[in-house]
């Protein structure tokens, strides 16, 4: 079945996208608060050694999130 | 303002690692640690800073914060004080500081000040950077869009500080008497839930109310009545305060953007700068951990090897200084406490000054680069299965120097649980008052031989008792990971700084402050304590001492020894006699099963203040068993003799048996690994967690595993 909607864990190394929304309350605001917004291009820079955050570059500032918080930020196709 | 004394207290407040501790560095030259990471300062400071007119005022360095709407007890602190007009930090007005490089994210603080009616001058930070990377703005521009004073400063270089204080100083009329039009209007179900809030407590400010109403679950200076009326209020107006707080939140970036981009000329690119180049290595998925380590052993070696050169001196400096005024001084009671009481504390203080200083100075250099919130992303998953987060790695690394900092900038964990958890186990990592007992002990107990031509042998075994060390954290995290329950969300999400170097004021200044507070600290519990034991070791109950000379010189006498032995049997039933020695007979039992004697036990009762106490009790007993001998019959070499060496020459009085074996050393290193041995520690655990329960619960387990594995230790390898 075909997914209707992609999160920041579906991007590939250096692959860049817009962030849409986000499907976690808390998370929303602690990220929103932190400057990560709605319409922010987000680009996958690289995962950490054990797999379980990403690196990202958010409007060009760098941050690290867990994946299960990765995956509360939903994106453009 | 509020007091008639009170100085007016000006807040500096800002988002996490935006300057604001370098820039209250720079005004008020007060010592006050920074650095590179985010959550650095974890607790409010303040310092005074004269006006050019005469005036003076306080200015109040708070954590930094995104927003008022927190995830993380030192983000809470500034809610809590913001909501709270009679709390003692309370500003009555703001110097905001925002990274001018990142504008458009840090006023959303700013305009929620705004809102608060509190006076306010924005200071734009890190000019030089802005420079270099060619972002220009219009400061006037801002400044009229945003109704308050701006001002372009850099905390590094000092640019242009003056007119900061100008500006500081023009606030203080405004005091009191602030009334904006608010920044961004409240939707219906706020403005009604800001006025029941003004009706039923008073609070006037309607964006002041509406916080009350977000946090009134946790702010501290509610009482019951308070809570439950405002827990009526957010129920019957339907108030959600999560999705409130989003929607606030994504409002105000929508009014203040526009001003931003009005204001701010950026260059359109982010150029790859040399954060991502350094980055490509130090957290490469396989390189960045090994980087780490290699990290890691660097400044293992800086302790184990650098330090020991002037721990060496300082302990023969004390010895030669120790043995002339012996030979000086008259042979008087306050001589032996000069001597054997105050010197010896001082000794036992001055000694582990070279590595706490070059733990503080490392730390600090891996903070201020930037490099700690890196480890943060690179272990986050690791100390997850220990019931940590990857902010843990901070406060464990930082327990290598000492567990008191440590501890405290665990602030940065939001959830209870984790921070708990990181709290109760940081203490298991070997801190700088351990390396004395360690090596002294290994000193004994190990040869000096190299393994395989390579590596030391006493090395590997210092660096056994590190990973005993880390072992035992990650052992006690994950086996309370099991136990404790909780229900609050758990982040990750961190920013990760541009990499700098080091401001190198801002390195001395921090070590300087953290090594003094040491010292002081610490210093006061080992002065006390030694004094107390050179006075419980030289008086006993009643006339027990003479008796027990007396009774020593017929034995001597009986058993035809000569003049010196008999000295050192006298002072050796002498001690056993006094206060001291009683308690070590009394605790001895406890401690017999671990293969040690009174004389430890002592040191081991000692150190339960503080364990950088052990080699200074050891030094004092010791000293009396054989000081007068040492002085007049023995070669100036021998009065010299090391503790290390007096200690090997002990035996157990009743069966002859050495005290010190290999095993028993090696017992004794395990058992001072473990062993929770630290009062300041446990006043900190006691304030950071609000209740002496878990103090108590980290002393009592602590110890009795310590207990354990120097028992095991005894049976294996004695
Ligand atoms: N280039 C440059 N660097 C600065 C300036 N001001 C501060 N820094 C650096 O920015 C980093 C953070 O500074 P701090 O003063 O600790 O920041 P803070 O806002 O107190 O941080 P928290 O207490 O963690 O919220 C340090 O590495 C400082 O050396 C500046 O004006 N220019
Ligand atoms: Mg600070």
């Amino acid at each position: 079945m075909q997914r209707r909607y992609r999160s920041i864990p579906d991007l590939k190394i250096h692959e860049t996208a817009r962030a849409l929304s986000f499907s976690d309350a808390a998370l929303a605001c602690k990220l929103t608060s932190m400057g990560f917004l709605p319409g922010a291009r987000v680009e996958m820079v690289r995962q950490s050694p054990f797999g379980n955050a990403f690196y990202v570059k958010v409007d060009g500032v760098r941050m690290a999130l867990r994946r299960e918080e990765a995956a509360s930020i939903l994106l453009e196709i | 303002m509020s007091g008639s004394q009170r100085l007016p207290r000006i807040g500096v407040i800002g988002n996490p690692n935006s300057g604001k501790s370098t820039v209250f560095n720079h005004l008020t030259g007060l010592r006050q640690k920074t650095g590179n990471f985010p959550g650095v300062t974890v607790d409010i400071k303040e310092g005074n800073l004269r006006l050019p007119g005469g005036g003076e005022v306080t200015l109040v360095d708070f954590p930094g914060t995104y927003s008022l709407y927190p995830t993380s007890s030192d983000e809470k602190l500034v809610s809590a004080v913001l909501s709270d007009q009679k709390n003692e930090f309370f500003p009555d007005a703001v110097v905001y500081i925002a990274d001018v490089n990142h504008l458009e994210k840090h006023l959303l603080l700013l305009t929620q000040l705004l809102d608060l009616q509190l006076p306010l001058v924005l200071a734009l930070n890190m000019a030089d950077m802005a420079d270099e990377l060619g972002i220009k703005v219009n400061v006037s521009r801002l400044s009229e869009k945003l109704g308050i004073p701006v001002v372009f400063v850099s905390g590094r270089t000092g640019d242009n500080m003056n007119r900061l204080v100008s500006e500081i100083e023009k606030l203080i009329p405004a005091i009191g008497n602030i009334s904006r039009k608010a920044f961004f209007d409240m939707d219906a179900t706020e403005k009604q839930v800001a006025e029941a809030v003004r009706l039923n407590l008073g609070e006037n400010n309607p964006y002041r109310a509406l916080q009350l109403a977000h946090h009134f679950e946790w702010l501290p200076f509610l009482n019951e009545s308070d809570r439950a009326t405002l827990a009526t209020i957010v129920q019957t107006k339907n108030f959600v305060s999560l999705r409130a707080q989003v929607e606030e939140t994504l409002a105000r970036y929508d009014l203040f953007t526009p001003i931003v981009e009005d204001a701010i000329q950026q260059p359109q690119q982010f150029p790859d700068t040399p954060t991502d180049r350094i980055d490509a290595v130090l957290t490469h998925r396989i390189g960045g951990p090994f980087v780490f380590i290699a990290v890691m052993l660097v400044i293992f070696q800086a302790i184990f090897d650098w330090s020991a050169y002037p721990m060496d001196w300082i302990d023969n400096g004390f010895a030669e200084l120790n043995t002339w005024l012996q030979q000086t001084l008259p042979d008087h009671w306050t001589t032996e406490l000069l001597t054997d009481g105050i010197l010896a504390g001082l000794a036992g203080i001055l000694v582990f000054v070279p590595q706490i200083t070059l733990l503080f100075l490392l730390i600090t250099i891996l903070e201020e680069v930037g490099y700690m919130a890196r480890v943060v992303f690179l272990f986050d998953r690791i100390m997850r299965r220990f019931g940590m987060n990857g902010r843990s790695v901070v406060a464990l690394i930082g327990g290598s120097a000492c567990a008191v900092p440590a501890i405290m900038s665990s602030r940065t964990i939001g959830n209870w649980k984790e921070r708990l958890i990181t709290v109760l186990v940081t203490p298991f990592i070997s801190c700088s008052a351990r390396i004395p007992v360690y090596l002294v002990l290994i000193g004994m107990a190990v040869p000096r031989v190299r393994i395989g031509g390579i590596i030391g042998a006493q090395t590997l075994v210092f660096g056994a008792m590190y990973a005993l060390g880390v072992a035992a954290a990650l052992f006690a995290g994950w086996t309370l990971k099991r136990y404790l329950k909780t229900r609050e969300p758990s982040f990750l999400a961190i920013e990760l700084p541009v990499y700098r170097m080091p401001d190198w004021k801002n390195v001395g200044l921090t070590v300087w402050e953290k090594v003094s507070a040491f010292i002081i600290g610490a210093g006061k519990i080992i002065l006390i304590v030694s004094i107390a034991l050179w006075a419980l070791s030289r008086f006993g109950p009643g006339d027990a001492i003479e008796r027990a000379a007396t009774k020593a010189q017929e034995e001597a006498a009986a058993a035809g020894l000569g003049e010196a032995e008999t000295e050192d049997l006298t002072a050796q039933k002498k001690l056993e006699a006094s206060w001291a020695g009683q308690m070590g007979k009394a605790f001895e039992p406890v401690i017999r099963p671990l293969g040690y004697d009174w004389k430890i036990g002592i040191g081991l009762l000692t150190s339960f203040a503080a364990r950088e106490v052990f080699t200074g009790t050891l030094a004092i007993l010791y000293n009396m068993g054989s000081s007068e001998a040492d002085i007049n019959d023995r070669s100036e070499n021998e009065a010299k003799a090391t503790l290390r060496e007096k200690m090997q020459r002990e035996t157990f009085s009743d069966t002859g048996q050495p005290v010190y074996t290999f095993a028993t050393a090696l017992s004794l290193l395990v058992f001072y690994a473990l062993a929770m041995q630290c009062m300041s520690t446990l006043a900190v655990v006691r304030r950071e967690t609000g209740s002496w329960k878990w103090a108590l619960w980290q002393f009592i387990s602590m110890t009795g595993l310590a207990w354990l594995a120097a028992w095991l230790v005894q049976i294996i390898f004695a």
